[in-house]
């Protein structure tokens, strides 16, 4: 009797220690899920943007990330990296892993259209650890002392299409300059076709001749392939607002008011109409606008955006390679 | 041979009912003649917004090459046709097209198949292919109903008539 009611004792105390245990064990497995994982919500910027807006963390340390969205579909994908974007479900949690091997400030950003003001999703992480931390050299517009904000009309433009191939049959009549990276950088189509068209060598050339010289310059300064990367970006990035085929009337900017070079509206704050003083991007595929705009300051106007139009900056998030491809792959909306 | 009569005489008197029966079926299960358009190639611009689809009516005939193009305007949406295996997914600036053919008839919802928002569930449209047969079918039927209802109205008050004389 005294041994059959110590057994139920036992049996008693064992069923409440594995009880308490159940939740203990479940609590540290919990934690130890959580404890290097940063969970972030994805909301559309009008209800909140990313619940985490910056990221400590520290060189070859990974960090998790585990991703929800819980309005749209979002991205999630971090500038100047190679960090594959992933995208963000409804509903769904993805994982990621970061790791960074420099110390500095990194931007993430959203990489699908969430609303007029998706570009404001963004965040930044901010790596700390040894090592030269990574610094960007001022842009070139700002080198050069290219004022971005004012207009660019070429002088010149070409009456008819340009024929890149008709131009290089003449490239060995062409001053030593013209071939300069430096040259083609610094110079818009319109003041090298100038240039060139004051050179005494060149005299028996005609206008539409020098202008196929100009453009194969500008065919010789890009490749297929960087077309390509700036076409997919253009696409991802620009055409909603730029519209698809560069004309500037993306369903994003549909409402504005159109850019009018002759009365200055952006310079005076008192004809604000509609959307804050808000304008349409140019359009691409007018020459005058392109032709007259050196690669330089295509790639100050993508990196520091504003203009008065209500250009997102994207200094922090394309590469050096990306902007000059996009900048190569706008030129072809207008040759 | 007296309850015959009276069968007959029940015939006789509701033989109008078994007529409406009859013209009720025909309307339901006659088979009409498909109209043997010309296939042809139709293009349709769908824009997607939150939380609607603009057509959000598409009427086409049966056979037709559909090209649609779905074009977002704020977030990314896509369009898919219940009973066609077809969707479109497109972001914005980045529309998309696709082209499927017409080879069902009937009436199709088209709806949003990425969840776009709270209202998402609601964002729907329709695809006529054909005319509307079931529609009209159905149309025909009421008015047949409302008229065996003012038949019967006055078959009745007959009788009762006839009852009471």
């Amino acid at each position: 009797m005294v041994k059959k009611e110590r057994i139920a004792r036992v049996l008693v105390v064992l069923f409440v220690f594995i009880a308490v245990l159940i939740f203990v064990v479940g609590w540290l497995k919990n934690q130890n899920l959580n404890a290097d994982s940063i969970q972030i919500h994805a909301r559309m910027p009008e209800n909140g943007g990313w619940s985490v807006t910056s990221i400590n963390a520290e060189t070859n340390q990974p960090i998790h990330l585990k991703l929800t969205s819980d309005d749209v579909v979002h991205g999630f994908a971090i500038g100047k990296t190679n960090h594959p974007a992933v995208d963000i479900f409804p509903g769904e949690f993805v994982e990621t892993t970061l790791l960074f091997d420099k110390p500095g400030t990194y931007t993430f950003y959203c990489t699908r259209w969430c609303g007029v003001n998706h570009w404001r999703m963004r965040g930044t992480i901010d790596v700390r650890g040894e090592g030269p931390l990574v610094t960007n050299p001022p842009p070139a517009y700002l080198q050069l002392g290219i004022d971005i904000d004012t207009e660019h009309e070429a002088e010149v433009i070409p009456a008819t299409d340009v024929s890149p191939q008709t131009g290089s049959l003449f490239a060995d009549d062409l001053p030593s300059y013209v071939l300069d990276q430096e040259t083609y950088f610094s110079n818009s189509p319109a003041k090298i076709w100038m240039r060139l068209r004051a050179e005494p060598t060149l005299s028996e050339l005609s206008d539409q001749e020098v202008w196929d010289v100009v453009a194969w310059i500008w065919q010789k300064n890009t490749s297929p392939s960087m077309i390509e990367t700036g076409q997919t970006l253009y696409a991802e990035n620009c055409a909603a607002c730029h519209g698809e085929t560069g004309k500037g009337d993306g369903i994003m900017v549909r409402d504005l008011p159109k850019h009018d070079s002759d009365e200055h509206s952006t310079n005076d704050p008192h004809s604000e109409s509609g959307m804050g003083g808000l304008i349409r991007p140019h359009d691409f595929t007018d020459a005058n606008h392109v032709l007259g705009a050196s690669p330089a300051l295509f790639s100050g106007k993508i990196i520091r955006g504003g203009m008065g139009t209500g250009m997102p900056y994207w200094g922090p998030i394309f590469t050096e390679e990306q902007i000059n491809a996009l900048v190569s792959y706008i030129y072809t909306f207008a040759w | 041979m007296k309850s015959d009569s009276v069968l007959k005489n029940l015939v006789k008197k509701n033989w109008w009912i078994s007529l409406i029966v009859l013209l009720a079926l025909l309307i339901i299960f006659i088979p009409l003649p498909q109209s043997q358009n010309d296939a042809a190639d139709r293009h349709f611009q769908v824009e997607a917004s939150m939380f609607q689809f603009i057509p959000g009516r598409i009427q086409v005939n049966q056979g037709d090459r559909i090209t649609l193009e779905l074009i977002s305007t704020d977030v990314v949406h896509g369009l898919s046709i219940d009973g066609y295996d077809f969707e479109l997914i497109a972001d914005p600036g980045q529309s998309q097209t696709a082209t499927f053919i017409a080879n069902k008839t009937g009436v199709f919802r088209f709806r949003c198949s990425i969840a776009c928002g709270n209202m998402h569930p609601f964002m729907i449209g329709k695809l006529q292919v054909g005319p509307n047969w079931v529609l009209v079918r159905g149309i025909i039927l009421g008015v047949l109903a409302v008229f065996a209802a003012f038949l019967s109205f006055r078959q009745s008050s007959h009788i009762q008539k006839s009852t009471v004389s």
